[in-house]
């Protein structure tokens, strides 16, 4: 109650800051049911220092996944790519030469996600990346639903094992859901099984173990 | 940019792996994947199918009038029958939660434009196997009968001018070796051949100075070298001739004896059968089981079918007993019985040695104690060998397995008035009976005499035939392999598939006095004399040949081994496997209804 209480108001704020008008479809009702898990990979894990090297989203309908409209892009950037990142998501400083840029990306991305709910695991991290380049190009940050599955997985978790250290890892997330790991960290593989985790938890008979 | 690894897992599963990169773009662009928990209904009768599904994680359970038909697991898909048909009589329901792919009905019945995929989804069961192993081969290593004439060594070819005389050309030949003369025409090339120089010079006294055009014959017949070996193999039988000459851009580079060819295709097997022939001692034979066993995986690697490597064992095998069976017995002896295998050997099905089940029939009159000590030894020589002794005890060092014709006509009528478990059993084991050595005319005198009695016993034939039912087919475990500890998430091939073939074609061979002991044999003369229709005949070979590789490959690690788990097995064998189970099932209800067997108690 609370909460949506101020979601509601800084919308209401955030509108009236929003530089370019063309992006007031962020603001409207959403009718079209559907949710989007987005996953980005990065040079570092600073928001403050480090860019976005791609954004990887699906949409969620029902108990869909709707992988035939899966947004996938790799961004230019100029920032050092850390070699510790580099391990994870295989992306380096050539694989990105005929990537767009930021100003390129970013407004197809706000195109994509619209007014929709956005799903993640430690979403705050991603919608920062995300917020580092909204902001300048709106005056705003990103006004939509957050909705984060490590919170949902931990909720239902804890009611099982009230004093319980809860691990919340993404591998041991992925096990304990029954998600298949789909292979390589990439940004859409990443949000493909992000959308899995939530769909197991918030359509799924709860047997989470 | 596509999702790389998505597509990579589509194009894993086949048929989509024809499909070509655009149109497998175009597919990547149109699959969402869904989530379905646990006792989803997602196609029954009144629940039409709306899209093809492919398992990415979880299980789906067929069911058809409430008996479970087919499970699907991780990589199998379901189920273009009810999308082509816009019907279907079974139920899919979730068992396991599913995580799958969607494909929208309209943009899978837009896939099957594709000619290659729409092949695939409508054919019915047999080429769909076919297809299937053929895919196996292909994709593991080169097929037996893809070879090329390149790839086989070629006899130097004998060129002549056709003005050369008679003599140059022989004495060309002879520094070549080569087995014919060819002479080189102005816009054609004649062959001499040995017979030629037999009836034209020798015979008819020609001058060897004569030109050799003289005697040289037209129509040569010639093999391009990129063509098959096979194709060679096929022009040698047609015209029945012993070379061809191979071309290239209808130049001749050479000639292909059928001799080498022959040698290709059976590997060494036909050294060891030569090898065979001559050994002397046992110790010799010993050696020769090593070879053997080199053969059959060589054979096995090169994609050969099953039940063609099974013959060529068991022709070896009964070569082998043929040599023990001389070695030991007097000569004077030797016509005066019968030495048979029985079981598997008998009815030239197994590769791996199994049990040495064997008998003989000695002729009335004889003094059956002479027999006694060829026969102990015969034995030992056989468990020397490697033939693991019977676990039943039917070997010929057991006085039971040793009688003269009419002990054996009487043991046949004591087992036609028994409905007894074991007597039955005994009865099955002489059906399989094969002579390996000695006169084969008592074994046939002694299986005449079984046919007559069991000619009109349908009660016993019945009680024959219910071992069929006897055990499941394990069709059901699929479901539950993950969770199945009991079996270490195995199944009883033999037990679930392999005994219900053998045993309920065995029984009918005994009907219909089929005197073939192999059971691909056994099916083949059942179909010629109309018992079971050419379809079901083709299916049920299929199906035996499944079973019976995918025991050999089980086996070929353990020796023993009828247990095979089939999450260990690659998908399309999978698909085989169940295929054949699904078959084994139509042969028992087939079975049940053509002995009545649900009114026999």
């Amino acid at each position: 109650m609370f909460s949506s209480f101020f979601r509601e108001f800084f919308k209401k704020r955030d509108l009236k800051r929003l530089k370019d008008d063309k992006y007031k479809f962020l603001f409207e009702e959403d009718t079209s049911g559907e949710y989007v898990v987005f996953d980005t990979e990065t040079t570092g894990l600073n928001p403050k220092k480090d860019d976005i090297l791609s954004i990887g989203a699906v949409k969620i309908k029902d108990n869909k996944i709707l992988t035939s409209q899966t947004f996938e892009m790799f961004i230019q950037n100029y920032c050092d790519i850390s070699s510790e990142s580099k391990k994870i998501h295989g992306i380096r400083e050539v694989d990105l030469i005929n990537a767009k840029t930021t100003f390129e990306v970013i407004p197809e991305f706000l195109e994509f996600i619209g007014s929709r709910p956005l799903v993640g695991y430690y979403l705050e991290f991603d919608i920062a990346m995300i917020n580092k380049y909204v902001k300048p190009l709106l005056g705003i940050k990103l006004p939509n639903e957050q909705i984060e599955v490590s919170e949902i997985y931990y909720n239902q978790k804890i009611e099982f094992i009230p004093q319980g250290n809860i691990d919340l890892k993404f591998d041991t997330i992925l096990q304990n859901c029954g998600v298949p790991n789909m292979g390589a960290h990439n940004a859409v593989n990443d949000a493909i099984m992000t959308a899995m985790i939530y769909l197991k938890l918030t359509k799924g008979n709860n047997d989470v173990r | 940019m596509s999702i790389l690894d998505q597509r990579k897992l589509i194009k894993s599963i086949h048929p989509f792996d024809l499909l070509g990169e655009k149109d497998l773009d175009n597919l990547m662009g149109k699959i969402d994947i869904a989530y379905y928990t646990k006792d989803t209904l997602l196609i029954s009768k009144n629940l039409p199918s709306i899209a093809f599904y492919i398992i990415i994680k979880g299980s789906v359970t067929e069911y058809i009038d409430d008996e479970i038909h087919n499970v699907y697991s991780s990589g199998d898909s379901f189920d273009a029958d009810a999308l082509i048909y816009e019907k279907t009589e079974a139920k899919f329901l979730v068992e396991e939660d599913l995580i799958c792919y969607e494909i929208k009905k309209e943009d899978f019945l837009d896939l099957m434009q594709d000619k290659r995929v729409q092949g695939y989804f409508l054919q019915d069961f047999v080429s769909r196997h076919q297809n299937l192993k053929h895919h196996d081969t292909q994709s593991e290593l080169t097929p037996f009968l893809m070879a090329r004439v390149t790839d086989i060594y070629l006899h130097e070819a004998c060129l002549v001018d056709e003005n050369s005389s008679i003599l140059e050309a022989l004495k060309k030949q002879y520094k070549l070796k080569a087995k014919v003369i060819i002479v080189k025409k102005e816009d054609e090339y004649e062959i001499v051949t040995d017979t030629d120089l037999k009836e034209k010079v020798l015979l008819s006294g020609l001058d060897v100075n004569e030109k050799v055009s003289k005697i040289s014959t037209s129509g040569i017949i010639s093999i391009d070298i990129n063509d098959f070996l096979f194709n060679a193999l096929l022009i040698m039988t047609h015209n029945e001739i012993k070379r061809l000459v191979v071309t290239e851009n209808n130049q001749i580079i050479g000639v292909l004896e059928q001799l080498d060819l022959l040698s290709y295709f059976a590997n060494h097997s036909h050294l060891i059968a030569v090898q065979i022939d001559k050994a002397v001692t046992v110790e010799d034979l010993k050696d020769i089981q090593e070879d053997l066993n080199n053969v059959i995986r060589i054979l096995k690697t090169k994609g050969v079918k099953t039940r063609y490597i099974t013959k060529l064992v068991s022709s070896l095998n009964i070569k082998i007993y043929k040599k023990l069976f001389s070695m030991v017995m007097p000569e004077e002896l030797k016509n005066e019985c019968c030495l048979i295998v029985l079981g598997s050997e008998g009815r030239g099905e197994q590769i791996i040695k199994t049990d040495q089940d064997n008998a003989l029939i000695i002729k009335d009159g004889m003094d059956v104690s002479l027999f006694t000590d060829p026969m102990m030894k015969l034995n030992s020589y056989l468990l020397e060998l490697g033939f693991p002794k019977c676990a039943g005890d039917v070997m010929v060092s057991n006085e039971f397995w040793r009688r003269d014709v009419s002990g054996y006509k009487a043991l046949i009528k004591t087992l036609a008035n028994s409905m007894d478990e074991s007597k039955l059993q005994i009865l099955s084991i002489i059906l399989d009976a094969k002579a390996a050595a000695g006169n084969e005319a008592l074994l046939d005198d002694v299986m005449n005499y079984l046919h007559t009695n069991f000619h009109s016993r349908d009660d016993v034939l019945a009680h024959m035939s219910k071992a069929v039912l006897s055990f499941e087919t394990p069709l059901s475990l699929f479901s539950s392999f993950v969770t199945d500890k009991t079996h270490d998430n195995k199944l009883d091939i033999k037990k679930g598939g392999i005994f219900a073939l053998v045993h309920g074609i065995r029984t009918l061979s005994l009907q219909y006095e089929v005197s073939v002991t192999n059971t691909v044999e056994r099916i083949k003369e059942l179909n010629n004399k109309g018992v079971i229709d050419k379809n079901f005949a083709t299916e049920l070979i299929e199906s035996f040949d499944t079973l019976i590789a995918i025991r050999l490959d089980a086996q070929s690690i353990d020796k023993d081994e009828n247990y095979v788990n089939p999450s260990n097995l690659e998908k399309n064998q999978r698909d085989l496997l169940k295929d054949s189970f699904k078959i084994v099932n139509k042969f028992k209800k087939f079975t049940s209804f053509h002995f009545h067997l649900n009114m026999v108690v």
